[in-house]
């Protein structure tokens, strides 16, 4: 609050500074992890879980290509996202999950407080039917599921610090998105504590009042989860991404899109028949991106808990 | 192969009628694991019975089996009775379970589902009250101490009707 007196004297300073920064090296950041959040769903009719998401999500990497790069910047980029989800189960296939979500995105540049931009709101919205026409039981070592849903900008895009911020810092991307999402997974014996797991999603970004659309995102993951008893579980994953460049009026916008794989391990504890919680992190294990620099993820780690009603 | 798998689930699911409370139970007979005796759920019409699925790597089942049992002496059978459906793929696995953790009331052994998936059994335990008539009055899903004392207060009102 002390330098909002000063934010005009310096404001085109700063815009100038950190638009160079910007051409340079832009940030791939998929800053939410919305459908991840979406993973627990409820599966028996009637049933409501409700989940609550934190993750903090450091982007400092500086790559070109798939070499990491030296920051002479001294930049730190993260972002801290809350997101709630419901999941109701209205038939034993057929299931609808809605989350909202809360972000605040912060950008450090340099040791000056000139560098320095944060800011936070409402962010994106999700809401996915999903239909499982095959499901684990007793009887049955299969489950596959599949999913329609969009995004949608409950949230501010047009976020401003003395200038309306770039677009990877608003809370909200600022237009419909369009999300076809599956999933398979196969238990390796009867009792289901030991069971094969993957997903793929796809999100058709749409283009918000600024002209400007996000790269559109597919996602594979695929990995091991194993119980321990009723209550201990821990999961090993790799996840594929994969985002075509940005675009603003048509025009792609440089140093946007790529592919990362990323390793996501977690755990959870069942601390009552209803309450779980879990921890899971996010760590990069190859990237290719797009263009000549890129800030990207460092690493990512959530807390989780959710409640079965 | 996992086409085919993928169909079969497909179709035992297909098949899996989620049963509801006031509908008639699926009816089912078979010889009992622990008797050798043949049991018929329509035999029973008459009496309030208690149909509970389980599984030998089920651990609520280790502390719902024994419950049952103790309800079942303390009710008597005359009016009332517990049929166990055993799920385990192998059923020497439920049988070893038995001779541990031994039960009074039948049980019959369903490896592939014939009993199970008409009932919709998708976790376990998971347990049917029936009335005198083979109409399910209540579902029971999971077992944790306790959850027996509401369980015999439920059968005893039942037997009172």
């Amino acid at each position: 609050m002390i330098f909002r007196p000063l934010k005009p004297a310096f404001g085109l300073l700063l815009y100038f500074g950190l638009q160079n920064l910007a051409s340079a090296a832009t940030c791939s950041c998929a800053g939410v992890p919305l459908l991840a959040s979406i993973d627990t769903s409820a599966k028996e009719k009637g049933q409501l879980f409700i989940t609550y998401n934190a993750e903090n999500h450091q982007i400092s990497d500086l790559v070109s290509g798939s070499k990491d790069v030296p920051d002479e910047t001294d930049r730190d980029r993260h972002s801290f996202s809350q997101v709630l989800s419901a999941s109701y189960a209205m038939t034993d296939r057929w299931s609808v999950s809605a989350l909202v979500s809360y972000v605040r995105h912060s950008r450090d540049i340099g040791s000056s407080f000139l560098g320095k931009t944060t800011s936070s709101g409402v962010g994106d919205s999700v809401l996915l039917l999903r239909y499982t026409p095959v499901f684990i039981t007793p009887f049955s070592r299969h489950e596959v599921s599949l999913g329609l849903g969009s995004r949608i900008p409950t949230g501010d895009d047009d976020y401003t610090d003395v200038f309306v911020l770039s677009e990877d810092m608003q809370p909200s991307t600022g237009a419909f998105g369009g999300i076809l999402w599956t999933s398979y997974s196969y238990a390796f014996n009867q009792a289901a504590t030991l069971q094969f797991n993957t997903s793929a999603n796809y999100t058709y970004n749409g283009v918000n009042d600024r002209e400007y659309r996000f790269g559109h995102e597919f996602n594979f993951a695929m990995g091991l989860g194993h119980s321990i008893g009723t209550r201990f579980s821990y999961s090993a994953a790799f996840r594929y991404r994969s985002t075509k460049p940005d675009r603003r009026s048509g025009f792609e916008i440089p140093n946007t899109g790529g592919k990362w794989v990323d390793f996501i391990p977690a755990v959870s504890y069942a601390v009552t028949d209803k309450l779980r919680l879990g921890l899971s992190g996010r760590i990069p294990v190859t990237r290719n991106l797009d263009g000549v620099l890129q800030f990207t993820t460092s690493y990512a780690y959530a807390f989780s808990a959710s409640y079965a009603f | 192969m996992l086409f085919k798998s993928l169909i079969a689930a497909w179709l035992a699911v297909h098949l899996m009628q989620s049963v509801h409370a006031q509908e008639a139970a699926p009816t089912f007979s078979g010889t009992t694991l622990n008797t050798g005796q043949p049991i018929d759920l329509e035999g029973l019409k008459g009496k309030v019975v208690l149909v509970d699925f389980w599984a030998s790597w089920c651990p609520p089942c280790l502390a719902s089996l024994p419950a049952y049992n103790k309800i079942r002496q303390e009710i008597g059978t005359s009016d009332f009775e517990i049929i166990a459906i055993n799920v385990d793929e192998d059923i020497e696995d439920g049988l070893k379970f038995l001779e541990k953790h031994p039960v009074d009331y039948p049980v019959l052994a369903d490896p592939d589902g014939q009993i199970g998936i008409p009932y919709g059994i998708r976790n376990l335990p998971r347990s049917f009250l029936l009335d005198r008539d083979g109409r399910i009055i209540a579902t029971y899903k999971s077992f944790k101490a306790g959850d027996e004392v509401k369980l015999q207060q439920e059968i005893t009102a039942l037997l009172e009707q």
